[in-house]
């Protein structure tokens, strides 16, 4: 049932906000509340208005089963654990400052907007990166399916950038964090739209990366294997 | 209580599934979730099954976070929330053992404002400010209704009062409070 006229759609929000709204009626409008962005904004306009009587709850501390209960269940849905990165240069935290939360919200915007493609066929893993650069604005996105079918491609989108030099080049990083050295995965252009081939063999160690790198190097790329020149953009690695 | 945008990050944190950050998120926010799941159920066992829930669903939709308009604290806490409704509206649910008594006494007529209550943020300040300009009445059942989650049925017989003055106290204090914190938002 779709509720048509705007002050019931605002009552009804503001008494399900409330509690009040209860039974059948309660689970109604919880149904319609899927295909009714307009109605959701309704409720938590009204949940943020209500808010600050949270306050009246006292805080209680929970017994330690509580956490140990939902850690549990949580390690039982994923056998994903993300390396905490504490030393050295590539696994410090301060090196990834700024691009922490620009990869993550950006990603969680991709990931909603990908989830309301109805996919025909099963979807695939994917990961995504979307990088930006020392002010935290973005300018690449990469992503691939964690289970290629084939070749391993990795797509790449490049939204922004300075002006390069015909000695200058970039050159893309995997990150895997902890101690461990990024690895090269070749040269990149400045094109918009680009593909670049992987190499089968280091596809797990992608799926369990902290994170890529953009380094700009000299031309025909790092002379050491490492990233020689500035780094230009980063972010973490997302799974979808 | 933990700065919303420190706890934005720590979200942030979690979507990309990292259980560090959702240990230090649990740490920082479950004191005050399980106290509103104790307030509505009124049971300690339940309030710990729906916490316990209520998180999981937080670590696994973390993701619709980013289309919510609300803060950090209010999307965990209406998780929360329903969470401990639909525990409630459950069919043979077993009531009568509660370890927790409603606050129906603590809020009187000529009980100190709620804006001693509430605290002292902007928001908290407006809500306050409306909810006074309700009738006792009307402050007093949305009030209930809220922190306890009671139904138009729970509150009319806890209140003794006829069922449609409720509804009524409910939906006019409702619509009043509205116009006046939007009046507040311009």
């Amino acid at each position: 049932m779709k509720y048509q006229s705007e002050p019931l759609r605002d009552a009804l929000a503001a008494e399900y906000a409330l509690g009040t709204l209860q039974g059948s009626a309660r689970r109604r409008f919880e149904r319609s509340l899927k295909d009714d962005p307009e109605l959701r904004r309704l409720v938590t306009d009204w949940q943020s208005r209500l808010a600050p009587l949270d306050a009246l709850a006292a805080p209680v501390q929970p017994p330690a089963r509580v956490w140990n209960a939902i850690l549990d269940r949580i390690r039982l849905a994923s056998g994903h654990r993300v390396s905490p990165a504490r030393r050295g240069l590539w696994g410090n935290l301060a090196f990834w400052r700024g691009a922490a939360i620009v990869s993550a919200m950006a990603a969680i915007v991709l990931a909603v907007s990908l989830s309301t493609i109805t996919p025909t066929k099963r979807p695939q893993e994917m990961m995504v990166v979307v990088m930006s650069d020392e002010r935290s604005t973005p300018g690449m996105t990469v992503s691939w399916p964690m289970q290629p079918k084939g070749e391993a491609k990795i797509r790449i989108r490049v939204m922004g950038h300075e002006t390069m030099t015909p000695d200058q080049a970039w050159e893309l990083w995997m990150v895997p964090g902890g101690d461990q050295k990024p690895v090269s995965l070749g040269l990149i252009n400045t094109d918009v739209e680009q593909e670049l081939t992987v190499p089968r063999k280091l596809m797990p160690a992608m799926n369990e990366a902290w994170g890529l790198a953009m380094s700009v190097e000299p031309a025909g790329g790092s002379p050491t294997g490492l990233p020689t020149g500035r780094i230009m953009f980063k972010g973490q690695c997302v799974k979808l | 209580m933990a700065d919303n945008d420190a706890i934005t990050e720590l979200m942030a944190r979690c979507a990309l599934r990292d259980q560090r950050a959702f240990a230090e998120l649990y740490r920082q926010t479950s004191a005050k979730l399980y106290g509103v799941a104790i307030r509505i159920l009124r049971r300690q066992d339940w309030a710990e099954e729906v916490l316990q829930e209520s998180f999981v669903n937080i670590w696994n939709h973390i993701a619709d976070y980013s289309t919510s308009r609300s803060a950090p604290m209010t999307w965990m806490t209406a998780i929360v929330r329903n969470r401990a409704l639909d525990w409630l509206r459950r069919p043979n649910l077993e009531r009568g053992d509660e370890d927790y008594d409603l606050l129906v006494e603590a809020l009187p007529d000529d009980a100190p404002g709620p804006e001693t209550l509430l605290g002292n943020s902007r928001d908290a300040r407006a809500l306050a400010d409306c909810l006074k300009q309700l009738s006792g009445n009307q402050r007093q059942t949305i009030m209930l209704a809220y922190a306890h989650g009671l139904s138009h049925g729970e509150l009319a017989s806890h209140l003794k009062e006829p069922l449609g003055t409720v509804k009524t106290w409910i939906r006019r204090g409702l619509d009043r409070l509205r116009g006046c914190m939007d009046g507040k938002v311009n």
